[in-house]
């Protein structure tokens, strides 16, 4: 590909690793990079040219990808060692940052290959808090309960999580080989606990929050919250989780089977 | 019941950690109940009685809790808690993975805080204990602790003031392990609003970190207080007259019955 000469060009350091259980290794790639090029936009570059920057044509880097506007989530990746999206994080910015861009998959989940990782763990955990509100029947139920304004505010906020995995990457308590369940699904417990129809699950997500790994795993660092891309008040989320897990656990102590 | 079926990590079968895991949400409100209720309201106290001997009656104040009817069990109570929440703490502690590093975050910092400050409180109480209320000798550092004498003088301070007096590293030892209980026992406190959810709002969050960071400041001026105390404190010559004696009385197997009343009783038993 031609390259026009009077864009700049800026260098990649690429976290390769070729498959799940190979070691990982670096590349440098050198990318230009017109105005308004994000880390996908050079990674497609790097795909179309895979060449380092010491002239060897190597495999394609591999990621992952879908939106292109920060609402999959499927391109998080750890940039300049930040957990963030690649879609939304723009080369003018981090160019202001340090010389180099550096891009690593997210250490919390097995990687699948170069910046791809395998989150199937999170939707895994949403299963397991039952993130659904209940509706089929064998016949018609009539229109739901009335959502109140308010309600839907509150549940507005939390209902924007993309499962991108940022909380849980910066989580010190959640990691790669133990079973904490994470912020976001713990908020989504909230956000469906939160939903008239959705509260009929209520005790069964508060139960599988009171196992081990569940909610009581948080250790409170609220990193988690910092680094949302979608300003999920998570730590509210736990704190209201870990409200409603108090009333539950006394509840059941008491009237339980 | 739904239960969180661990994806990733093995399941143990070891029978302690079944049990663990079992009553895992159980344990972890105990552990944060233990923290904030006998080990907590006992440090603040503490620290307060401490804090007398700038100026208060601080012999007073040792008469009166060695006073304390069943004093022993309270005692007992106190040990129980502290290795519990102990216990419970290190393995909870080894569970995560501190990243302050990368994520320069403040809530990150108070999270690794929170546990360097729990190791630190561990080997200070541990210290602490068996030198004022055991008289092991550490180090030289022969801290003879005695409430009163066996003639019944008022020792508290005076025994106080020569343990602290011994040696910088002793002040230094002090300082730091006093310190690292007061953020560890606030810094909980403001979590465990959070973990209990009684806060649940950030601003109510915020709202009780200062009512926490207030708390800390006090028992961190009672903590001071009580070393500039300690340390003003001049030992007498009849103090120390009075102090040979009494250790003398009891290394040589004398008991509380062989000595003059006093306004207490029990606890010195000698180890
Ligand atoms: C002796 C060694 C100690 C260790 C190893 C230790 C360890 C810990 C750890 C790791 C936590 C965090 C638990 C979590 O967030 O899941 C914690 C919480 C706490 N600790 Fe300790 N601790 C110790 C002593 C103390 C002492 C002496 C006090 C009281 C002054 C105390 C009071 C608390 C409180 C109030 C919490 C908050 C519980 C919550 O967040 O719900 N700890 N401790
Ligand atoms: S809560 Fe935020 S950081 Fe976590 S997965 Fe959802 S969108 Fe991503
Ligand atoms: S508050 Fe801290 S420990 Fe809890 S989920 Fe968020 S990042 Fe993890
Ligand atoms: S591609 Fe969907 S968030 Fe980046």
């Amino acid at each position: 590909m031609a390259t026009n000469t009077d864009q700049k060009t800026i260098r990649f350091k690429v976290k390769r690793q070729d498959a799940p259980q190979t070691a990982p290794y670096w590349q440098d790639f050198d990318v230009p990079h017109p105005p308004g090029a994000n880390v996908i936009s050079c990674l497609l570059h790097i795909a179309a040219n895979p060449v380092t920057a010491d002239g060897r044509t190597v495999a394609p880097v591999a990621w992952d990808c879908n939106c292109l506007e920060e609402v999959c989530g499927a391109c998080t990746m750890v940039i300049n060692g930040r957990v963030r999206q690649s879609c939304s994080a723009l080369i003018s910015e981090l160019a202001e940052e340090a010389a180099a861009v550096t891009l690593e998959p997210m250490t919390k989940f097995p990687v699948v290959r170069d910046l791809m990782v395998d989150r199937s763990r999170m939707f895994k955990n949403l299963i397991d808090i039952k993130a659904w509100v209940p509706i089929d029947g064998t016949h018609a139920l009539g229109p739901g309960p009335t959502e109140s304004p308010a309600n839907q505010d509150t549940r507005y906020a939390l209902s924007r999580c993309m499962t991108c995995g940022c909380c849980l990457e910066a989580c010190p308590q959640f990691l790669l080989d133990n079973h904490f369940i994470g912020a976001a699904a713990i908020s989504q417990a909230r956000y469906f606990n939160a939903h008239e129809t959705g509260k009929t699950l209520q005790d069964d997500r508060l139960e599988a929050l009171e196992t081990p790994g569940g909610v009581s795993d948080c250790g409170n660092a609220q990193n988690c919250v910092q680094v949302c891309p979608k300003d999920i008040p998570l730590t509210e989320s736990i704190a209201a989780i870990g409200r409603q897990t108090t009333v539950h656990a006394i509840k059941s102590f008491f009237s339980g089977k | 019941m739904t239960e969180h079926t661990p994806s990733t990590a093995a399941s143990s079968g070891d029978p302690a950690t079944s049990f663990l895991q079992q009553h895992h949400f159980l344990f972890r409100r105990l552990h944060s109940l233990s923290g904030i209720l006998p080990v907590g309201v006992f440090v603040i106290m503490h620290l307060f009685t401490n804090f007398q001997m700038l100026g208060g009656d601080f012999q007073h104040e040792v008469d009166f809790i060695h006073s304390t009817p069943a004093l022993l069990v309270v005692e007992i109570t106190l040990w129980l808690s502290i290795a519990f929440h102990a216990g419970l703490g290190l393995v909870y502690t080894f569970s995560g993975r501190p990243n302050v590093r990368r994520y320069r975050y403040g809530g990150n910092w108070r999270y690794y805080l929170q546990r360097i400050t729990g190791f630190i409180a561990l080997g200070f109480i541990f210290v602490h204990v068996a030198t004022l209320r055991w008289r092991w000798d550490l180090f030289g550092w022969f801290t003879p602790f005695y409430v009163r004498g066996f003639d019944g003088q008022p020792l508290a301070h005076a025994t106080t003031a020569m343990a602290l007096q011994h040696a910088r590293w002793v002040v230094a030892i002090y300082l730091i392990g006093a310190m690292s209980v007061v953020y560890h026992w606030s810094n909980g406190l403001w979590t465990s609003a959070i973990t209990w959810g009684v806060t649940i709002s950030a601003p109510a969050q915020r709202r009780w970190g200062y009512v926490c960071a207030a708390l800390g400041i006090a028992l961190t001026v009672f903590s001071l207080g009580a070393v500039v105390g300690a340390l003003k404190y001049h030992v007498t010559d009849e103090d120390r007259r009075s102090i040979r004696m009494t250790v003398d009385f009891y290394e040589s197997g004398g008991t509380d019955a062989d000595t003059k009343p006093r306004p207490h009783t029990a606890t010195h038993g000698h180890e």
